[in-house]
């Protein structure tokens, strides 16, 4: 069978399978007409100001809400990804556990009551292990919570350039460090020393505890307060000191992990083979738990004398402090 | 302040020398700015961000002093209350709105939150960005990254601006806008220092030059002062008209022409040591010649020459 198609002017077999012409019997288009602007040459009045610039603690707020505020809004602050945030709300309130335990202690009463008081009662071990007890606080909270805070804090300036901003402004190299370890301070302390503090007072509300409980209790809650300014300040210092040597927040972060983590394998597996207790002196976390107990009232767990975890100490936060400061001293000042 | 009863300058460098290692990156670069516009010019990699950056602090020169206001930017940041600095590469928040970065800056440098956010309204307003300034930095176009860049600089109403580059990127529009900024914050009587390796852009800001040139200071002056000082080079003046020839042996009688060459069909140029007073003989030369002008032209009073000019006679010395 042979196809045929009508090229004289009629329909092709296409054309009647979809009922469609090819259209160019009746051409035409439609050119939408652009009045878009192309561009403006503006007006410039520019006004000087009269004001008077205010003095240097008020820069330093600055820059210190800047950083801070920035987890409640990023709207004009340092921004902070929204699962960093959750994380440290999730953090905050795995930091906060026991109250609801002695919130149900104080509803139920007798001997469940007493049993749930006593888990998680206010008593040496309980304050001790609230700032520096291993698993999850030392384990997962701090640690995790100072990588997610530090990791970016020098090292995005680092990274981006930034930092130029503050330095072509009235803002010296002491003030940008110490307000960057403020901001972080500050919200390492809120979670670590503000969830303990609470730990504290809801125990004596919901307790019902008096004066007499109270100083009991005070010397020892002061000593773990102390412990956890020590521990705050101490993981500020090498978180900052790393993400100031880093130009990725994630480097600064695992590095700070690596090494909260790795000097404490490294001085477990020293313990468990030599019986002894000395290498912990290069674990930032043993340092402070060793210096904790002491400050709660509690008998060491370690065989090497306290001296050596406060020197340790010391020497860990000068080391990081020294390192942080030459960085921040030679950013932006190139090729020097 | 005064220096030997002599006012000081805002900026001032006395024989600053800057050296990476064996390379030299400025050399005995002595100068006094004070107020205008002042264009900094040369190649890439002359010198400009080098001198912007032994300025503004980032760099210790290795010989000679440095002041701002009279205050040396290395060791003290004191003077960063009166500079606004805006870096050829600095980097900016791009989450934020314009306003918020600006505002956020201004409290850098002590504004309340009110002042800070008038302010940034005034300064965002003057860059042509008071449109789109509850926008994100990051959705900006490059020309409008510079603006708020100036914008930043200009919020605590400095009284030096340091420019470094600021029109790299930007498309012509931007570029026009950018330049009236420039100008009107010279007119009121900031002192303004804005480098470029575009020679065309400088011209049309100002006419007060430096020129830099592997890490020399080549000229510092008005541009044309400059241009007139080199005598030792052709000046140039190039004429449209019908009869080049008949015209040509008019000039080449007269005492400042030394030489005359025919380009092209229906061009002649003329070539003097002395701009002004063979300028002054021109329209008589043409009213007698009764020829039909369609222009006359000084391609040598350019920027353009000028470097090439004085580029070729550092490199010869």
């Amino acid at each position: 069978m042979e196809d045929s198609v009508d090229l004289g002017g009629g329909q092709t077999r296409m054309e009647v399978a979809f009922g469609a012409g090819d259209g160019d019997e009746e051409a035409s288009a439609v050119v939408t007409k652009s009045d878009t602007k192309l561009g403006s040459i503006f007006n410039q009045q520019y006004r000087t100001w009269e004001g008077s610039l205010g003095p240097r603690w008020v820069r330093n707020y600055a820059i210190y809400r800047h950083h801070v505020y920035g987890l409640l809004t990023s709207k004009g602050h340092r921004y902070y990804h929204p699962m960093v945030r959750l994380l440290i709300l999730v953090i905050f309130i795995g930091a906060l556990t026991p109250v609801p335990m002695l919130f149900l202690s104080s509803l139920l009463g007798g001997e469940d009551g007493g049993f749930i008081s006593k888990m998680w009662g206010i008593n040496r071990y309980n304050l001790w292990g609230q700032v520096l007890g291993y698993f999850p606080r030392n384990m997962c909270f701090w640690p995790l919570l100072t990588a997610l805070v530090v990791g970016g804090m020098i090292s995005d300036d680092r990274k981006n350039g930034t930092s130029a901003i503050y330095f072509s402004r009235p803002v010296t190299r002491f003030d940008y460090t110490s307000m960057k370890y403020l901001s972080v301070a500050v919200i390492l302390g809120f979670v670590i020393v503000f969830s303990y503090f609470l730990y504290y007072t809801s125990a004596i509300v919901f307790r019902g505890e008096g004066w007499a409980f109270l100083a009991d209790t005070l010397p020892i809650f002061i000593g773990g307060m102390i412990a956890g300014i020590i521990l705050v300040i101490t993981y500020t210092s090498i978180g900052l000191a790393l993400s100031s040597i880093s130009q990725s927040r994630f480097f600064a972060a695992i590095g700070f992990l690596s090494v909260i983590y790795g000097t404490k394998l490294v001085s477990l597996l020293v313990e468990l083979q030599f019986e002894n207790t000395i290498l912990y002196i290069i674990s930032p976390y043993d340092c402070l738990a060793h210096v904790g107990q002491f400050l709660v009232g509690l008998p060491p767990n370690y065989d090497h004398p306290l001296s050596f975890s406060i020197l340790s100490l010391l020497l860990i936060n000068t080391l990081s402090l020294g390192l942080l400061i030459s960085r921040v001293s030679s950013l932006e000042v190139t090729r020097e | 302040m005064t220096i030997q009863n002599q006012p000081i300058p805002t900026v001032l460098l006395d024989k600053v020398s800057k050296l990476y290692g064996q390379v030299i990156g400025i050399n005995e670069v002595s100068l006094a700015i004070d107020g205008g516009v002042t264009g900094i010019l040369g190649a890439n990699g002359a010198g400009k961000s080098t001198l912007f950056k032994l300025l503004m602090g980032r760099l210790k020169p290795t010989q000679g002093s440095v002041r701002l206001f009279g205050i040396n930017p290395w060791s003290n940041s004191a003077p960063y209350r009166k500079i606004g600095y805006v870096s050829e590469s600095e980097r900016l928040y791009d989450w934020m709105t314009a306003l918020d970065f600006v505002s956020t800056l201004a409290r850098l440098h002590g504004m309340t939150r009110d002042e800070a956010r008038d302010r940034t309204e005034h300064v965002l307003n003057f860059v042509g960005l008071d449109d789109v300034m509850h926008k994100e930095v990051g959705k900006y176009s490059k020309g409008m990254r510079q603006r708020v860049k100036i914008a930043h600089a200009l919020v605590h109403d400095p009284d030096l601006i340091v420019l470094d580059e600021p029109l790299h990127g930007c498309d012509p529009i931007a570029r026009t806008s950018i330049m009236s900024v420039i100008r009107e914050l010279g007119n009121q009587g900031k002192t303004v220092l804005v480098s470029s390796h575009i020679l065309q852009e400088i011209e049309r800001i100002t006419e007060q030059i430096v020129i830099i040139h592997n890490g020399k200071l080549l000229a510092i002056g008005n541009l044309h002062a400059i241009r007139d000082l080199l005598d030792n080079h052709p000046h140039r003046i190039l004429i449209k008209c019908e009869n080049p020839r008949s015209l040509a042996a008019q000039f080449i009688e007269r005492d400042p022409v030394y030489g005359v060459r025919f380009p092209n069909e229906g061009e002649l140029e003329i070539q003097t040591n002395n701009l002004s007073k063979a300028h002054s003989i021109l329209p008589s030369i043409i009213l007698q010649s009764n020829q039909e002008i369609s222009s006359i032209e000084n391609p040598d009073d350019n920027l353009d020459s000028l470097l090439g000019y004085l580029i070729g006679d550092a490199n010869n010395g």
